[in-house]
């Protein structure tokens, strides 16, 4: 297994709906890909600054008919939580994504079989884009990890 | 014409469903439905599990994407994978002239669901500057949708668009994340095909549901029938009045009731049936008979757009049971329609924007045999 790429950074509600494309470079064809990804904290735990996001997501997307009503019962909308998401992308286009709110992720491809949300297929040299979507960040800073690895082999690799 | 039930909006662990494709098939076919578009967030992947899932089921599969942007969140049928990572808020047209051009349509999934941080990019804040390049808006979302407050604006903004002259079909999506039992119902869209078989044809479908021939029910079917000048026309037709004046349209409304556990015509009672326009309603007809069908007749003078909706009883409540997308009128020598669109290029003596759903997207058929009486049949 050959490290290709090992990073880490800090995100603030700032970097919402921003994204960050990681570059890297496949030398020779690769058996199989590895991508682990991690990001916390999930939910945001402070009950007034979530009331306070809330109340202010309803001024602007409910309904002026409905919005008091709305505001009455803001708990059901509790935790908000941060979603950062996964893209991929190889040499020639797109290979796929991760839309889905886990924290904590692990992403296999290979020339047969793939994590689902990604497409299976030759893993060819060149270069390579791992994108994080940054959909939503609640929490003052989210912390991710972002690890990709290449095998020569892909029974190495365990199961997908 | 066959009326399939489809679901036109669904997910699997491709995104963040939690039933597999095979699961949710399984599920649509007890549901009855025809057919599902598959719709995962972002990705098509899903796609390698379509044909097995097809054939142990029979549900046909439809290949689809949720483009689950920053913005909002766009539905495209039958198109691979079109990108959308490098689009702000003002550039939505780029990317729906990308689906486009890969043979998609496009449609606004629930536009007025609640926002980011409550739900990210679920409300729709892409600036459009030209509606006619969207296809379609699912005005109805989510399980038991005409008693869901955010359909409400949705229903509303599409009549509007009714109103200002625009051609976009209405559907319904359950957004559909798992199998596991869930409360009251959802909505099905029916599309209209030329031949059943039709259903697992993509091309078939995305035409269907690009000519707006799609009714939007909790359960019954709307047989829409309306006939002018010697022939008869259906749901998503363009009718061409020469003499709107004094023109008169005859409307034959059948109701045929689901046959489908929970909503048959004793538990989806319709009870009156009602025919808007541009002007507003025009007749209510009120359901005693389930049998027979209705029938009315619409002077044509200033009408541009009539649909059917159905009322009746729904879980206990009165709501719209079922809704048609619209029969078009043009008015042939009507010149103030053109006004607002005539800076736009006309295309055989048509307005652009008339000859839309005609002109960009024939399927192969030269403009001249389409015509904008498409779909009229000989009486």
């Amino acid at each position: 297994m050959d490290d290709l790429l090992i990073v880490e950074g800090n995100v603030t509600p700032l970097s919402s709906k921003t994204h960050i494309t990681y570059q890297f470079h496949i030398d020779e064809p690769a058996a199989c890909l590895d991508i682990a990804f991690a990001y916390s904290s999930k939910a945001l735990e402070d009950r007034e600054a979530s009331r306070r996001m809330i109340l202010e997501a309803i001024d602007k997307y409910a309904e002026p008919s409905i919005s008091e009503l709305q505001k009455q019962h803001w708990e059901r909308f509790v935790p908000l939580q941060n979603l950062l998401t996964l893209s991929l992308d190889d040499p020639s286009g797109f290979r796929g994504s991760a839309h889905r709110h886990p924290p904590e992720q692990h992403h296999l491809l290979t020339e047969e079989q793939a994590s689902p949300g990604f497409i299976a297929g030759p893993l060819p040299s060149g270069i390579w884009k791992l994108t994080i979507s940054i959909h939503c960040v609640v929490t003052p800073e989210c912390h991710y990890r972002l690890v990709v690895r290449k095998g020569g082999n892909a029974d190495a690799m365990g199961t997908i | 014409m066959p009326w399939v039930p489809f679901e036109l909006h669904t997910h699997t662990p491709h995104s963040d469903g939690r039933h597999s494709l095979l699961e949710m098939c399984r599920e649509a076919k007890k549901l009855g439905l025809g057919g599902i578009a598959l719709t995962d967030h972002n990705t098509l992947s899903g796609m390698a599990e379509a044909n097995a899932a097809q054939e142990e089921t029979g549900v046909a599969i439809i290949p689809g994407m949720e483009w689950t942007t920053f913005y909002g969140h766009m539905l495209t049928l039958g198109a691979p994978y079109c990108e959308w990572r490098d689009l702000g808020p003002r550039d939505i047209h780029k990317g729906i002239q990308r689906v486009h051009e890969a043979g998609g349509i496009v449609g606004i999934a629930h536009p007025y669901s609640m926002g980011s941080p409550i739900c990210t990019g679920c409300h729709w804040e892409y600036e459009i500057q030209n509606w006619n390049d969207i296809d379609y808006v699912e005005v109805w979302h989510e399980m038991m949708p005409p008693y869901k407050h955010h359909n409400i604006p949705a229903f509303q903004q599409w009549t509007s668009l009714l109103n200002e002259g625009f051609r976009i079909t209405a559907t319904a999506g359950r957004d559909w994340h798992h199998s596991e039992h869930a409360d009251g119902w959802s909505a099905f869209t029916y599309v209209g095909l030329e031949k059943e078989s039709e259903r697992s044809r993509p091309e078939s479908v995305v035409s269907a549901i690009r000519h707006g021939r799609c009714i939007v029910s909790m359960g019954p079917l709307l047989h829409v029938e309306a006939a002018h000048g010697g022939a008869t026309y259906g749901i998503g037709d363009i009718i061409t009045v020469l003499s709107p004046e004094t023109a008169t349209i005859e409307l034959r409304i059948q109701v045929e009731p689901s046959s489908v556990p929970g909503r048959t015509a004793d538990e989806m009672q319709v009870t009156k049936l009602i025919v808007e326009s541009n002007a507003g309603e025009l007749a209510i007809l009120p359901r005693t008979d389930q049998q027979g069908a209705a029938e009315c007749s619409i002077p044509a003078a200033g009408i541009r757009w009539l649909r059917v909706k159905a009322a009746g009883m729904l879980a206990g409540g009165h709501a719209t049971l079922a809704f048609t997308n619209p029969v078009y009128i043009l008015a042939a020598s009507n010149d103030e329609l053109r006004e607002p669109y005539s800076d736009v290029e006309e295309m055989d003596g048509v307005p652009a924007w008339q000859s839309r759903n005609i002109a960009a997207f024939t399927d192969g058929i030269p403009p001249e045999k389409h015509g904008t009486e498409k779909g009229a049949t000989e009486k």
